[in-house]
């Protein structure tokens, strides 16, 4: 490696990255719309967008849709969903003041979804999938043409969200909550509703993200977002939990770094967890509310 | 404002057991779909004067005859029926039909009397110690309540419940996965599966190549575990002293799904031959992933656990050409549509099988197996004692052809034998459209009777 440093193998691994950090910027951009608005981390947000990921399929496959139309029907009526499980779920438990039970109650949505899915969606036998491919096979520029599709698709879910966040009155509402929800309430934001909309473009965010990671693969089953959300998790706490430009970059270094431990450090051969956990480690030692993350400011 | 923080250091702490907690998923090597076995025989705990085993019973309980009733006999099984592995509850459609067919014909004869086979069985979602638990429950403590465990699925979770089953002196027969660790003689009383051993599949395919590509360089994927070390340790031994080489050995965290690394770094080591020992969703993907990677390749092998219809299907066209090892028939096979064997399997499953059930499923076809030899088994015991069927499956012999194995396959064990069924065909997948794809048979049986002990490092076997 001294000797010959081969720059294409470099960038083969490096693209390899981008692949799957784009996937887990997705789901750590979801991770990062509830935390904003709630100031939750919502655990069972990879196995709602696995849920979501079924409906693509079955939308795409059993319905025939287009591929692309299915993945925003089912992005439609993830946000359906996730505004109901808010309302339905999450908000009996909030009142208490206590941001465990609302922990505790996504710990175990992540179990009971999971389990749900498999009962709706699995047939015996058939237990992993091929989900239709929104992207072309084949390579342009030495990139795979999906990871350019994929790359696109993030880029644009990242202009749709800035644009109705930055430039609508939804937007400055669901800000307004996010930043300091008692004095929302006093300007007269419906902040219930503030939050059964953040946790529905959450979970049509993370619809998208899941149906992009089942088109990566040959296949998915219900195993599809378990690794994916320990790494979506990662990208958030390093971006900073409450960027939404954070949780993009941190899912891209997460797979990067993910790619080029693989190729150039043999010692870590199996256990490549390890880096993304003392990536979190080093950044949050020098910038404990991530890389771009906001410093809360204390005023006494 | 303080509180706040502290939410936040609480929020990060959940979030980094939370990470922990998802990333032990799932593990392993599942047994599946059609290609590995083997099982353990005892040094000790047999008297060989004349290669015979016989288990040594001085520490047993007086519970030889317990899960007999009337004349039903009662097996106790456990293994994933919801969740990331259920495929593998589709072995149990296919030896429930057969056990089903032999009852309705009046129950297998055992020493002049007829017997009725009945199955009980608990889920345990691949977890060992839910097996250890459901086991327990379905045996009873004392081991009175099931005459046999017959047919738990995974490593772990036949290693889970080993140790009590052998002090009860209850037989844990056709452990459904191709563990070189069945061969361990401190555990007589475990027995595996037709799935031939995975060290076997690592030497048949090291000899493929000696013939077909001499001087070969090999790149292997394989999962970080012993399930993987039985691969490369298997290959490595087997090319010893030839001109075959490893350029690279790749390992993956069992449960990742994302090869494409380890696989663009195998390929870029100059490698004419992939050696993917991958299992589960990282086996398809990493023959896609050797596609997208323009990597030219002499020969591919596949493990055994990979050549489900599922998870070729997957792979489809990219899995064209690929080699593995089994000793089951494909039934999708045309070669087979005249065989008696298969008609056989497929009328049974029509008459006593689930209405579900997908007769060209291998892994349906595996359990189908299973019952069959254990009905030989249990008709060829002198007597019907745990004791005497434990020995008479220990001194196995046969060459017909039973259940849905491939002709020519024999299963032998002895005292110095602890492995079911050693001898493999060599395989190739047919990939013609995504509808229709099979494998082939290629060549004749290779045959490593009485090998596994010696193509097998120690401590994989005893470890």
């Amino acid at each position: 490696m001294i000797l010959a440093f081969d720059f294409n193998l470099f960038f083969d691994q490096t693209m390899n990255g981008v692949a799957s950090g784009v996937i887990f910027s997705s789901i750590a951009l979801a991770i990062v719309l509830i935390y904003r608005t709630t100031g939750l981390l919502n655990f069972a947000q990879g196995e709602m967008a696995l849920f979501s990921t079924f409906i693509t399929y079955k939308l795409a496959v059993d319905v025939g849709l287009p591929i692309a139309v299915a993945v925003v029907a089912s992005a439609v009526i993830g946000f359906v969903g996730g505004a109901v499980i808010e309302r339905v779920l999450i908000r009996p438990v909030e009142g208490a003041h206590n941001p465990l039970n609302v922990v505790i109650v996504t710990l175990g949505l992540f179990l009971a979804i999971n389990a749900l899915a498999a009962l709706i969606f699995i047939k015996p036998g058939q237990e992993a999938l091929r989900m239709p491919e929104l992207f072309p096979a084949g390579e342009v520029l030495g990139i795979q043409k999906e990871t350019v599709g994929f790359a696109f698709v993030l880029v644009l879910e990242c202009v749709l969200l800035f644009l109705l966040l930055q430039k609508t009155k939804l937007g400055l509402a669901l800000r307004g909550v996010a930043s300091n929800p008692e004095s929302s309430k006093l300007v007269g934001i419906n902040t219930g509703t503030m939050l059964m909309v953040g946790w529905g473009l959450a979970a049509a965010v993370g619809a998208v993200g899941g149906s992009l990671a089942a088109m990566q693969g040959s296949g998915f089953d219900t195993s599809l977002m378990q690794t994916v959300l320990v790494f979506g998790f990662a990208a958030a706490a390093l971006g900073g939990f409450d960027s939404l430009i954070g949780a993009v970059v941190g899912g891209l270094i997460v797979g990067i770094a993910n790619a080029w431990t693989v190729q150039y450090v043999d010692a870590l051969e199996g256990i490549e967890l390890v880096v993304p956990f003392a990536l979190i480690l080093l950044v949050l030692l020098i910038r404990p509310n991530g890389l771009f993350g906001r410093t809360i400011v204390e005023r006494v | 404002m303080q509180r706040q923080r502290t939410g936040r250091k609480v929020m990060l702490t959940m979030a980094a057991l939370a990470l922990v907690v998802t990333s032990c998923g799932r593990s392993d090597d599942n047994s599946g779909s059609s290609s590995n076995s083997n099982n353990g025989t005892s040094a000790d705990s047999g008297s060989s004067t004349d290669g015979a085993f016989a288990v040594d019973t001085a520490d047993c309980p007086d519970n030889g005859t317990d899960g007999i009733s009337g004349d039903t006999i009662t097996l106790a099984s456990s293994f994933p029926q919801s969740g990331l592995t259920a495929a593998f509850a589709q072995i149990s459609k296919g030896y429930k039909a057969y056990f089903a067919q032999v009852n309705d014909a009046g129950g297998v004869e055992v020493a002049g009397k007829k017997y009725k086979i009945e199955v009980v069985d608990k889920d345990d979602e691949y977890n060992a110690a839910k097996t250890s638990a459901n086991i327990n429950e379905l045996v009873g403590n004392d081991g009175s309540k099931a005459f046999a465990v017959f047919n738990v699925v995974g490593t772990a979770n036949n290693i889970a419940i080993r140790q009590d089953l052998g002090e009860n002196c209850v037989p844990n027969l056709f452990a459904a996965t191709g563990s070189p660790a069945w061969g361990n003689p401190d555990y007589p009383w475990l027995v595996g599966s037709t799935l031939a051993p995975y060290t076997v599949e690592a030497v048949a395919f090291a000899d493929y190549l000696k013939e077909n590509d001499p001087s070969a360089k090999v790149a292997m994927l394989v999962q970080n575990d012993d399930y993987g070390k039985a691969y490369e340790e298997g290959f490595k031994q087997a090319i010893d002293g030839t001109d075959i080489t490893v350029t690279k050995v790749a390992k993956y965290t069992a449960g990742a799904n994302d090869v494409a690394a380890p696989v663009t770094e195998l390929a870029a080591t100059g490698a004419d031959v992939f050696f993917n020992g991958s299992t589960l969703l990282a086996c398809p993907n990493a023959l896609q992933k050797a596609t997208e990677a323009n990597w030219t390749r002499a020969h591919t092998f596949v493990s055994g656990t990979c050549i489900s219809k599922t998870l070729m299907g997957l792979a489809g066209k990219d899995a064209d050409g690929v080699i593995a090892y089994t000793n089951t028939i494909d039934p999708a096979n045309p070669a087979y549509a005249d065989s008696e064997a298969l008609a056989t399997y497929k009328d049974t499953l029509e008459k006593f099988g689930d209405a579900d059930v997908d007769p060209e499923n291998g892994i349906v076809a595996y359990g189908y197996t299973q019952a069959a030899v254990l009905v030989k088994v249990l008709e060829e015991s002198p007597e019907l004692t745990r004791s005497a069927v434990l020995d008479t499956m220990r001194n196995i012999d046969i060459s017909d052809q039973m259940g849905m194995l491939v002709d020519g396959v024999t299963l032998k064990m002895s005292a110095d034998d602890a492995y079911l069924a050693e001898n493999v065909q060599t395989i190739q997948y047919k990939y013609v459209s995504d509808t229709e794809a099979y494998f082939e048979n290629v060549g004749d049986i290779l045959d490593f009777e009485g090998k596994t002990k010696d193509i097998t490092p120690e401590d994989l076997i005893n470890g």
